[in-house]
């Protein structure tokens, strides 16, 4: 089972630590949520365990290998990772980007056969995307170009995701249908997730563990049921928080 | 863009046009031949009007059509290089480097025959130049190598106004041809051949690749492409056929920049049937337009840079105009 483990990690951007010595590993089936205030540098830290840049120190491992040694391609059959931004500059159809997950996937030469075309076609329905296939991307909206990335990271199968803010520019309907679907590929596939997030409730519904980044490099992460309560949601922050008892649980409310 | 089961008929019709085109423009020019004649003399050399077609209009005609080739093919590849589908085959100086060596040749009266190569020579230092002060030891950065290839770019125009400053005027107008781009004077030497079918087949063998790498570095990295030797190969791709094009026909303006976005209007912007598209076309777009230079004033002829100019400004406006009617 594949796996992805941050070891005594240290990393910073711009002078300014983000975690330091942080260790924590997804095994299959975790659910994990990155939580921390704007600027904190969730998204560099993403990016290091997507490895695509180096820590200052200590190691990101996929399946126990240093991912910074593993090939491109090797990596991305194994872990996927969905942008904060998606950008679409040349003109291509929704079904052949989302058909771009296969990509790792093709040898050289080879081109997408039927069974490729229907995965595409099944995430596409999946994202609530259906009849949009052979619409050109870059008339999509900010919200159908999100669902469509992530179309395209459900393509490519891999058995970690990383997630940088998927539920930005989705309204309430689609937000929960994302999540769902994350939720789904950790349960139902066994694969395992990490996501950052800025709704703390959605964290609490659907998040099976957390990490919080708390500035000058440290850091909590643990199981969600432990770590998110009101002490540690008030100094994650730096503001009053309410904590609300209804049937799904405790969810939590700015507070004043 | 036409639908997917069309894009193989269209590479079909382009490759019938690549052929017509090559005997169209062999049977027009300052004398236009008649089909009898014409047919007389692609059967025997030695007929009439053999050596016209055999010696004159045919070789400059396959030159058209390979220098066009090169160039759309080399457009494609540095728009997916700098992620700008307005990027054309000399935005980084290759042309200019070029040119200014075949300057210095013409003024030191270098043996024509020699030219093409002191083209490709410059082409190459100006590569090497960009390549290296681009490349420095950080991440591929498209901005630093845009930035450093544009201003390489001015250096040699200045270097090149210097030359055609300080050139006495009996040899001014030769040089300008060949600025302007210029086939009267083209051959076709057989290893040319070989760029374009070999980066044909490599660009076309990459061509998934160049889908996912035109998304982005970020994300082309995470599909698995090792982005930064990806990106230097495409460079040096486009770089290679752009001083091939440039060496045999000078630089050439606007091939390279309508073609392919043309090509994309049609077919899209998956290479691997924009690719074979845009070489196509790109043969297609020269042969016609050399054959208008040579007889639109006949018997003056025009170099060819500037058909293909006076075409392509109204078009690629039109297609701008088209594109932001339609909000892009």
């Amino acid at each position: 089972m594949t796996s992805l483990a941050c070891q005594s990690l240290d990393v910073s951007i711009g002078g300014k630590d983000i975690c330091s010595k942080l260790n924590l590993a997804l095994e299959p089936g975790q659910f994990w949520g990155l939580l921390g205030p704007n600027g904190i540098g969730k998204t560099t830290l993403l990016k290091c365990m997507a490895g695509l840049s180096p820590p200052d120190s200590g190691n990101v491992l996929l399946e126990n290998q240093g991912i910074e040694n593993l090939p491109r391609r090797v990596v991305a059959r194994l872990l996927g990772m969905l942008q904060q931004h998606t950008v679409y500059v040349f003109d291509a159809s929704v079904l052949e980007t989302a058909m771009t997950g296969r990509h790792p996937h093709l040898a050289y030469w080879e081109r997408e056969g039927p069974k490729d075309k229907q995965k595409a076609l099944d995430a596409i329905r999946a994202v609530d995307l259906a009849g949009f296939e052979s619409r050109s991307v870059t008339g999509l909206s900010g919200g159908e170009a999100r669902r469509l990335a992530f179309a395209s990271l459900i393509v490519q199968e891999p058995a970690i995701l990383l997630l940088d803010e998927p539920t930005n520019h989705l309204d309430m309907k689609h937000q929960i249908r994302i999540m769902n679907q994350v939720k789904g590929q950790v349960i139902d596939e066994n694969r395992s997730a990490m996501i950052a997030l800025h709704d703390v409730n959605l964290a609490a519904r659907y998040c099976t563990h957390i990490v919080m980044l708390l500035g000058k490099g440290d850091w909590q992460a643990g199981p969600v049921l432990e770590l998110l309560d009101r002490e540690n949601l008030e100094r994650l922050y730096q503001c009053p928080v309410e904590v609300v008892q209804t049937s799904s649980g405790r969810r939590f409310l700015p507070g004043s | 863009m036409i639908p997917t089961s069309l894009r193989r008929s269209l590479l079909f019709i382009l490759l019938l046009l690549s052929v017509s085109s090559v005997l169209f423009a062999s049977a027009s020019g300052s004398v236009t031949l008649g089909w009898s004649d014409w047919l007389a003399a692609v059967q025997d050399p030695n007929s009439r009007y053999g050596e016209l077609i055999w010696r004159l209009r045919l070789p400059r005609a396959m030159a058209a059509w390979v220098v066009g080739s090169m160039l759309a093919m080399s457009g494609c590849l540095m728009q997916v290089l700098l992620r700008n589908p307005l990027a054309d085959p000399y935005v980084l100086g290759v042309s200019g480097g070029a040119a200014f060596a075949t300057l210095l040749g013409m003024v030191f009266g270098i043996a024509a025959g020699f030219l093409p190569w002191l083209a490709i020579l410059g082409a190459l230092v100006s590569i090497l130049i960009v390549f290296g002060l681009a490349r420095g030891t950080g991440p591929w950065s498209g901005t630093r190598l845009l930035l450093t290839g544009v201003v390489t770019a001015s250096g040699w125009a200045a270097l090149i106004s210097l030359i055609l400053s300080l050139s006495p005027d009996n040899s001014l107008r030769g040089m300008l041809f060949w600025l302007m781009g210029d086939l009267s004077y083209a051959t076709l030497p057989s290893w040319s051949l070989f760029v374009l079918v070999g980066s044909f087949i490599l660009t076309l063998g990459l061509a998934r690749s160049l889908n996912v790498l035109a998304m982005g570095e970020t994300t082309a990295r995470l599909l698995g492409e090792p982005t930064h030797r990806m990106l230097w190969l495409v460079y040096l791709l486009a770089s290679v056929l752009t001083a091939t094009a440039v060496s045999i026909a000078g630089s050439i303006g606007f091939v390279g920049l309508i073609v392919p976005h043309l090509m994309r209007l049609l077919v899209g912007s998956d290479h691997r049937i924009l690719i074979p598209a845009a070489t196509l076309f790109g043969g297609v777009f020269l042969v016609f337009s050399d054959t208008l230079a040579r007889t639109v004033l006949s018997p003056q002829q025009l170099p060819v840079g500037v058909i293909t100019a006076l075409l392509g400004v109204p078009l690629f406006l039109l297609l701008l105009n088209r594109a932001r009617l339609k909000g892009v």
